[in-house]
């Protein structure tokens, strides 16, 4: 199968760029590894998206469905639950679904894989390595997705965006969260995600320190906290320890593409896995515009 | 309490030894049960080493370690092509800082080729730079080691546990033996719903050998565990090495080590330190520890590339006696692998470094016996050395690949997005013994990539609890209580 444009992941950027391209009359295959498309829009339940784009305030849920209602009246092929394991240097690249494994080929490749979230293991903690302890992302998708009960008492580990929203989330499930651990001096993420999430819900912070110790046998049952410059230790007790230790562009299909730095003249990057942006709408808009320059050059070859 | 049918030899634990005796023992006429106390192989000191095959340069000639490691070197590549075990014969440099290095590394040299290692050779500083360009500017001499190697360890004890089960030794999970007994002609084992009865038992109990042992015995020997810090690095890392490298420090004792695994990625360690509370528990001063020295060794290794720490146990073993009603440490430490044998009862205690290189020789030295000592040294001419591996979609041509989704459509489905682990080749983890989420990594190499788990360990634990007929909340990461998600929602819907 050829198509003018192949687009891997199939969240907001994914499918901005989809829209998009289609639109401008390009052949589009846009590759989801998930079963529906919305990356983790799907998982984002509460309010706050669409303020830039769509001037209003609606969840990341909504958000998604107004793109895939608008993806479904396109002339777009869509694979879901589909990886794209490899792209290759002629424009081919192998396709994974439990249907078969497809080679497709394409003139311009758009990745838009979103980012992967820093896991614990980067860190330099000691302890047994108990279950219990999972990433921001990871946790918002269980509870919220799937609605999977992690525990009662959490510690949270990084101040992120993503760690802040789900600060607030526990506490709305009726859990306590019973410390947000900062290796810096203020808080991280959007000033907004601060004063709705950690100020309104009086969560106890912890700056200028970091959690160097695990422990539980089995389960997590605790965990150490350092105070960077006095070098103090507290001990808070918990049942599971979420991670928000900072977002990285997912770029490693791509990087067997890279030489130096550079990439093939037809790879390209949008959303997250372009740069991390705070909002979502950013990232719709940067992937439209990357969408309509690519539609621009290949309406220039077809000219030429 | 249910009885079991008596049978030849009991083995207690299903670790690296455990299992490879389990092996061995088949490959006689003799009927071998496996009590093990968790519920899966390989979940106690085996799981956590430096993952090298040694090739006995480091042992004493004339002891039964270098006799053992030579052998089992030389047939490491066989033992790994019949069980269908990766192996890696990456070379190891043992690379020096002055000259209380280059002492030692003259030392090591002549006792290699007294022990007989082939292939050994003293480097200069120059030589040492144009193999490894990535070790410190500082290094003035190294002793190359062509033979030494690397193999994970969780995979060599999972295809020796499934080739002894394949070729009849029956395996018992959950069974912790809690009470052992002489009875007429040999032995009555108790777990806690269970009791077996056996002519012999072999104790490879790991870190509780000495307490197992001391079920029917005399305490003698115990241990004392020490422990090993390690980290590893995403196999994007830059600036690493392609042989294993030890390196040997100027000032203080323990030097560093690096090992570039099979898998492809830097595996640092092991720090030395006293023992934490739990045997895997690490400590952030022996990862700090092992930071420093990669500076000093490697200087441009990506140590931010962290993707994992854990910590192991050495089991050091020291003779005691008694003193009043206690018993207390001598100054007797037992550098050689030593089997106690007591009427029957075989216990391996202590065995360390070489250990995993040696498992295999060690188990059929110590089988020869027992069945000596059973009078039963004929041979099982059914024994099949040959064991099967997991189909690994990611080393399957494209058309291969294509071939097997249109039989299983579930080796299409990309469950682990770092590793490339299709839904097939986990649920082969599952069929072949793997209960819990650790389990499935340790057999496919899900959950090893830079996110750590946390894209598939959920899907993972919903393809164990389909699989297995159990709820979800019901699975774990690693045994015990080690649950991931609780029973019922969470609140609200």
């Amino acid at each position: 199968m050829k198509y003018d444009i192949l687009i891997v992941g199939g969240g907001a950027a994914g499918m901005a760029a989809a829209i998009k391209s289609s639109e401008r009359g390009a052949s589009v295959l846009l590759a989801e590894r998930d079963l529906e498309l919305g990356g983790v829009l799907k998982q984002c339940i509460h309010n706050g998206f669409g303020l830039t784009y769509f001037h209003e305030d609606i969840s990341g849920t909504e958000y998604a469905d107004r793109f895939r209602r608008a993806i479904a009246d396109k002339s777009i092929e869509i694979m879901t639950e589909a990886n794209v394991v490899s792209i290759c240097e002629n424009r081919t690249a192998v396709i994974a679904t439990k249907s078969g494994i497809f080679e497709v080929s394409f003139d311009f490749c758009i990745m838009a894989t979103g980012c992967r979230e820093k896991s614990i293991g980067s860190e330099l903690i000691g302890g047994t390595r108990p279950a219990g302890v999972y990433t921001a992302g990871e946790a918002q998708k269980m509870i919220n997705l799937n609605h999977y009960d992690l525990g009662d008492n959490f510690v949270i580990l990084g101040s992120g965006n993503v760690g802040q929203v789900m600060a607030r989330r526990l506490k709305i499930l009726g859990k306590n969260v019973a410390a947000m651990i900062e290796q810096n001096n203020s808080l991280g993420g959007m000033t907004k995600n601060r004063q709705d999430c950690i100020e309104a819900y009086n969560i106890p912070v912890r700056l200028n320190s970091t959690v160097d110790m695990i422990y539980g046998e089995g389960h997590v049952t605790a965990v150490r906290v350092k105070h960077l410059d006095s070098g103090d230790t507290e001990i808070i007790k918990c049942d599971a320890l979420i991670t928000a230790l900072g977002l990285i562009p997912d770029r490693v299909l791509a990087e067997e593409l890279e030489i130096n730095g550079n990439y093939l003249d037809w790879l390209y990057f949008c959303g997250n896995c372009e740069s991390v942006h705070d909002i979502v709408d950013a990232v719709t808009i940067q992937a439209e515009r990357l969408a309509s320059e690519i539609c621009d050059l290949t309406e220039d070859k077809l000219n030429a | 309490m249910h009885t079991s049918e008596k049978c030849d030899i009991t083995v207690i634990g299903a670790g690296l030894l455990g299992c490879f005796v389990a092996r061995s023992l088949r490959e006689y006429n003799l009927s071998v049960r496996v009590l093990e106390a968790r519920e899966d192989v390989c979940t106690g000191i085996s799981k956590a080493n430096t993952a090298i095959v040694y090739t006995g340069i480091d042992n004493k000639p004339g002891s039964l370690k270098s006799e053992l490691c030579v052998r089992a070197n030389e047939g490491f590549d066989s033992l790994c092509t019949d069980l269908g075990v990766p192996f890696s014969r990456c070379g190891s440099l043992m690379a020096v800082f002055g000259p209380k290095g280059e002492k030692a590394l003259i030392k090591k040299y002549n006792q290699g080729v007294e022990n007989g290692v082939r292939g050994i050779k003293l480097l200069s500083a120059e030589e040492t730079h144009s193999m490894e360009p990535g070790l410190s500017s500082e290094v003035t001499a190294s002793l190359f080691v062509p033979g030494t190697g690397t193999v994970n360890p969780w995979l060599l004890c999972i295809a020796a546990y499934e080739n002894a089960s394949d070729n009849g030794a029956e395996f018992l999970f959950n069974n912790r033996v809690i009470q052992m007994e002489r009875v007429n002609g040999g032995f009555r084992l108790v777990t806690e719903d269970n009791e077996f009865f056996s002519r012999a038992v072999v104790n490879c109990a790991g870190l509780f050998a000495d307490t197992v042992r001391e079920l029917t015995e005399k305490p003698l020997v115990r241990i004392f565990r020490t422990g090993a810090d390690y980290f590893v690095l995403d196999k994007k890392a830059e600036g690493g090495v392609s042989h294993i490298i030890f390196h040997e420090p100027e000032i203080g004792k323990k030097g560093l080590t690096l090992v570039p695994t099979t898998e492809g990625n830097i595996l640092v360690g092991p720090s030395d330190r006293a023992a934490s509370e739990y045997p895997d528990e690490a400590d952030v001063n022996g990862l700090v520890q092992l930071e420093k020295q990669c500076k000093e060794v490697v200087p441009k290794l990506e140590i931010n590339k962290k993707i994992r720490c854990f910590a192991g146990s050495r089991p050091n073993t020291v003779l005691v006696k008694p003193e009043g009603r206690r018993y207390i440490k001598t100054d007797n430490k037992i550098p050689d692998f030593s089997i106690f044998e007591e009427a029957g009862l075989f216990s391996l205690i202590g065995i360390k470094t070489p250990g995993l290189t040696c498992a295999h020789e060690l188990s059929r030295y110590l089988s020869a016996h027992i069945a000596d000592y059973l009078c039963c040294s004929e041979i099982n001419p059914e024994f099949n050395p040959v064991r099967k591996p997991i189909i690994k979609t990611s080393e399957l041509t494209l058309e291969e690949w294509k071939k097997l989704v249109q039989c299983n459509k579930a080796y299409g489905q990309i469950i682990c997005t770092c590793g490339k682990i299709t839904e097939g080749e986990i649920v082969g983890a599952i069929r072949r013994g793997a209960a819990t989420v650790n389990g499935v990594k340790r057999r496919v190499g899900s959950g090893m990539g830079c996110c750590q788990g946390s894209r598939c360990t959920q899907r993972i634990a919903e393809i164990i609890a389909r699989e297995l007929s159990i709820e979800v909340n019901e699975v774990t990461m690693d045994g015990r209580n080690s649950y991931i998600m609780r029973g019922g929602v969470s609140c609200e819907v």
